[in-house]
C-alpha cells in the first residue's frame, strides 16, 4: 500500500496542499484529476520524496519514505514526467536500459526485463533508433518502458508506478495504448496513479479517482461511483452534462458550452445527485 | 538481442584498447621527436633501464640526458593533463546535462589561473615561496584551491534549495570568468617583466616547464581523480534524464554532483597550475567520441581519458618540431588541429540529423 496521511505544503504561507490524504493499492489503476493549478503535480512529487511535506507523511509498504535511501526506493516506485529531455543522443535501448539503473541484477535477467517491457511498450521495432529522432508519442512510450523496467521484478513486496499526465500532447491512439498498457500491469502487482488530464479516459481506465481542487480532496472513492455530474462540476467549475457509452458500458461527460452571462459560484446549481441521461449515441 | 547488446559492450572494449594502444605508439614516438631526435630504439632502451630492465645496455649519453630530464617528464605530465581535461570535460557535460559545457565555464580554470597569477605576482609580498621546490609543490595546491573556490561561488549561486538551475549557472559563470580576467589584468597591471612572461605561459598554455618534482606532486592528483570520476558513469547516465529522473531512477544526485564537480576541479585545477590554461580538449574530446561512437558515459569517459591525452601529445608534438628550436604555445596548436576536424565532424553529424 501507497500511502499518503493529511499531506500538506506551503510555499511561503500560500498553501498548495492541504490536508490532502490518498491511498494507492498495489495492482490498482487510481487516477487524480483536478483543474490547472489544483495540485496534482505537486501531489505527484510529494510522493514521489522529490518534495517533503510542510506536514503529513507518505508512506510505502508500510514504510516511511523518508526511510528508504534513493537506491531501495527506487526499486518500489519509478516515476513517469510529462516531457523528458535528453540532450545527447542515446540509443531507445540505452534509454529503457537506464531504468534498470539501482538493479544490481544479472544481465541476462535485465536483458529479459527489457525484451518484455519494450514490447508491452511497443518500441521493441525502433529500439536501435536514436532517441532525438522520435516523434513525441514514441519518446513517451520509451519512457514508459524505461519506468516499467524499474519495477519489473517479480519482488514479494508490491511495487508502484507515479504517471504525470503520461499522455499530454499525444495523439488519442497513443493515449489509449499508454493508458491500456498502464492498467495491464496492474496484474504484476503494480500499484498505477496516474494524473489524467482526460476525464471521460480516467473513468474509463482507473479503478479508483480523485477529485482535487485548490489542494483539497473533494471526492474519492471508486471511479463509477464517484463520477457525478455534480463532482465534476464542484471540482471544475464547469457545467457538463453526463452521458453513458453502452459501447465501453462507461460513463462519458460533454461540457456545456458557456452562454455569454459568465457563471458565478452563487448561481452554479449543484445538486449531490448523479443523474445519467441515456441518450442514444448517433 | 542479447547477442546484439554483448557486441556493442565489447565493441566499447575494442574502441578502449584501440585507442591505448595508438595513445602508445603516439607516446613512444612524442619522445623521439625535438631538437634532438632519438632513435625509437634507444626510446625504448632507456625506458626499459628506468624500470630497471636491460641496465647493462650503453646508449648515447646525450640522448639519455635528454630523454631523462627534459622529453620524458614533460611527455608523461603532456599525457596526464590531457587525460584530466578530456574527462573532466566530459563529466561536466553529463552532470550539467549540456553539451556546452566546458570546464572553463563553471569557472575552474578561470578561478585556478587568477589564484596562481595572483600568488606569482603577490605572493611574495606575503612571504610565499616565488622559486624552488617549495613553490612548485604550492602551485597546484594554490591552483585547486583557486579552482575550487570559483566552482563552488558559481555553484552557490546559481543553485536553490540543493538544485542547480543551469541557464543562471552559465550566466554566474561568465561573470565568474570576467572577474578572474579582471584579476589576472589587475596582476599584471602590478607585474614586472619577468612576471609578465609568466603571464602569457597561463592564457596559452605551456608544457616546457615539466619537471619531475612536479610530476611527483601533481602525477598522483592527474592520475586519481580521472579514475574516480569512472565511477560515476552509470549515474552520469541516468542524470541525461535530468536531476529529478535520476533520483527517481535510484542515484543518489547530490552526492553525484558534488564529488563529480571536486574531481574535475581536482583534474582541471591541477592541470591549469602545471601548464596554464589549455581550452579546447574538455570540449571537443567528448563530442568526438560521442559523435564517432555513442553517448554512453561509460564509454565517453574512458575514450575521454585517451583521446584528450593523444590530442595534447600530438599537438605538443606540433608545437615543439614546427618552429624548432622555439616552441609555439600548446593552446594555439589545440585548437588549430582540433577545431577543423571537429567542424567537420559536426557538419556530417548534422546531416545524419543527430545533433
Amino acid at each position: 500500500m501507497y500511502t499518503a496521511s493529511n499531506l500538506s505544503l506551503h510555499i511561503g504561507k500560500r498553501p498548495v496542499l492541504n490536508d490532502v490524504s490518498l491511498m494507492l493499492e498495489p495492482g490498482k489503476f487510481t487516477a487524480v484529476v483536478g483543474a490547472n493549478g489544483a495540485g496534482k503535480s505537486t501531489l505527484l512529487r510529494l510522493l514521489a520524496n522529490e518534495l517533503k511535506p510542510t506536514a503529513g507523511q507518505v508512506s510505502i509498504n508500510g514504510k516511511p519514505i523518508q526511510s528508504y535511501a534513493a537506491r531501495e526506493l527506487s526499486k518500489v516506485r519509478a516515476v513517469l514526467p510529462q516531457h523528458s529531455q535528453v540532450p545527447f543522443a542515446f540509443s531507445v535501448e540505452q534509454i529503457v536500459r537506464l531504468g534498470r539503473h539501482a538493479h544490481r541484477t544479472m544481465s541476462t535477467v535485465d536483458d529479459a526485463i527489457i525484451n518484455d517491457v519494450m514490447a508491452l511498450a511497443g518500441v521493441e521495432d525502433f529500439r536501435g533508433r536514436t532517441y532525438l529522432t522520435l516523434s513525441g508519442g514514441e519518446k513517451q512510450r520509451v519512457q514508459f518502458a524505461r519506468v516499467l523496467a524499474q519495477v519489473w521484478d517479480e519482488t514479494v513486496y508490491p511495487r508502484y508506478i507515479l504517471l504525470d499526465e503520461p499522455t499530454a500532447s499525444l495523439d488519442i491512439a497513443q493515449q489509449q495504448h499508454i493508458f491500456s498498457v498502464a492498467r495491464q500491469v496492474r496484474e504484476r502487482n503494480i500499484g498505477v496513479l496516474a494524473i489524467v488530464h482526460d476525464l471521460n479516459q480516467a473513468v474509463q481506465f482507473a479503478d479508483h479517482l480523485y477529485f482535487l481542487k485548490g489542494g483539497k480532496v473533494v471526492a474519492a472513492g471508486e471511479a463509477r461511483d464517484v463520477f457525478t455530474k455534480s463532482n465534476i462540476e464542484e471540482t471544475f467549475c464547469c457545467r457538463v452534462n453526463l452521458y453513458h457509452d453502452p459501447c465501453n458500458n462507461c460513463p462519458y461527460i460533454i461540457p456545456e458550452r458557456p452562454s455569454l452571462h459568465a457563471h458565478t459560484h452563487a448561481d452554479f446549481p449543484l445538486n449531490g445527485n448523479s443523474d445519467f441521461q441515456n441518450l442514444k449515441l448517433v | 538481442m542479447n547477442i546484439a547488446l554483448t557486441l556493442s559492450r565489447s565493441r566499447d572494449a575494442a574502441i578502449i584498447s584501440v585507442l591505448g594502444i595508438v595513445l602508445m605508439i603516439t607516446f613512444l614516438f612524442s619522445l623521439t621527436v625535438g631538437a634532438v631526435s632519438i632513435p625509437i630504439g634507444d626510446v625504448v632502451i632507456i625506458l626499459l633501464k628506468r624500470v630497471g630492465l636491460m641496465s647493462s645496455v650503453e646508449v648515447n649519453s646525450m640522448h639519455d640526458v635528454v630523454m631523462n630530464t627534459i622529453r620524458l617528464p614533460r611527455i608523461l605530465l603532456t599525457l596526464l593533463i590531457g587525460g584530466a581535461l578530456g574527462v573532466s570535460g566530459a563529466a561536466l557535460q553529463g552532470l550539467f546535462r549540456n553539451p556546452l559545457v566546458e570546464p572553463g565555464i563553471i569557472g575552474v580554470s578561470g578561478g585556478s589561473a587568477s589564484a596562481v597569477v595572483l600568488m606569482i605576482v603577490f605572493g611574495g609580498v606575503v612571504s610565499l615561496p616565488t622559486e624552488g621546490w617549495a613553490f612548485d609543490l604550492l602551485l597546484p595546491v594554490v591552483a585547486f584551491a583557486g579552482g575550487v573556490v570559483a566552482t563552488f561561488l558559481v555553484l552557490r549561486l546559481s543553485s536553490d534549495a540543493g538544485r542547480t538551475n543551469i541557464a543562471v549557472l552559465v550566466l554566474v559563470g561568465v561573470a565568474m570568468n570576467a572577474l578572474c580576467g579582471a584579476l589576472i589584468g589587475l596582476s599584471i597591471f602590478f607585474a614586472d617583466e619577468n612576471q609578465l612572461r609568466t603571464f602569457t605561459f597561463w592564457t596559452l598554455g605551456d608544457l616546457g616547464g615539466a619537471t619531475w618534482n612536479k610530476l611527483i606532486v601533481a602525477g598522483p592528483i592527474l592520475i586519481v581523480a580521472p579514475v574516480l570520476l569512472l565511477f560515476h558513469t552509470r549515474a552520469l547516465n541516468a542524470m541525461a534524464l535530468g536531476e529529478a529522473e535520476a533520483y527517481h531512477m535510484g542515484v543518489d544526485v547530490e552526492r553525484t554532483k558534488l564529488m563529480v564537480i571536486l574531481l574535475s576541479a581536482l583534474g582541471v585545477g591541477v592541470s591549469v597550475s602545471m601548464s596554464g590554461m589549455i581550452g579546447f580538449i574538455g570540449l571537443v574530446i567528448p563530442h568526438l567520441i560521442r559523435i564517432l561512437f555513442h553517448p554512453d558515459n561509460r564509454l565517453v569517459l574512458p575514450a575521454s581519458i585517451l583521446g584528450g591525452a593523444l590530442l595534447l601529445i600530438l599537438a605538443d608534438i606540433v608545437a615543439r618540431t614546427v618552429v624548432m628550436p622555439s616552441e609555439l604555445p600548446i593552446g594555439v596548436v589545440t585548437a588549430l588541429i582540433g577545431a577543423p576536424f571537429f567542424m567537420g565532424l559536426l557538419l556530417k553529424a548534422k546531416k545524419k540529423n543527430e545533433l
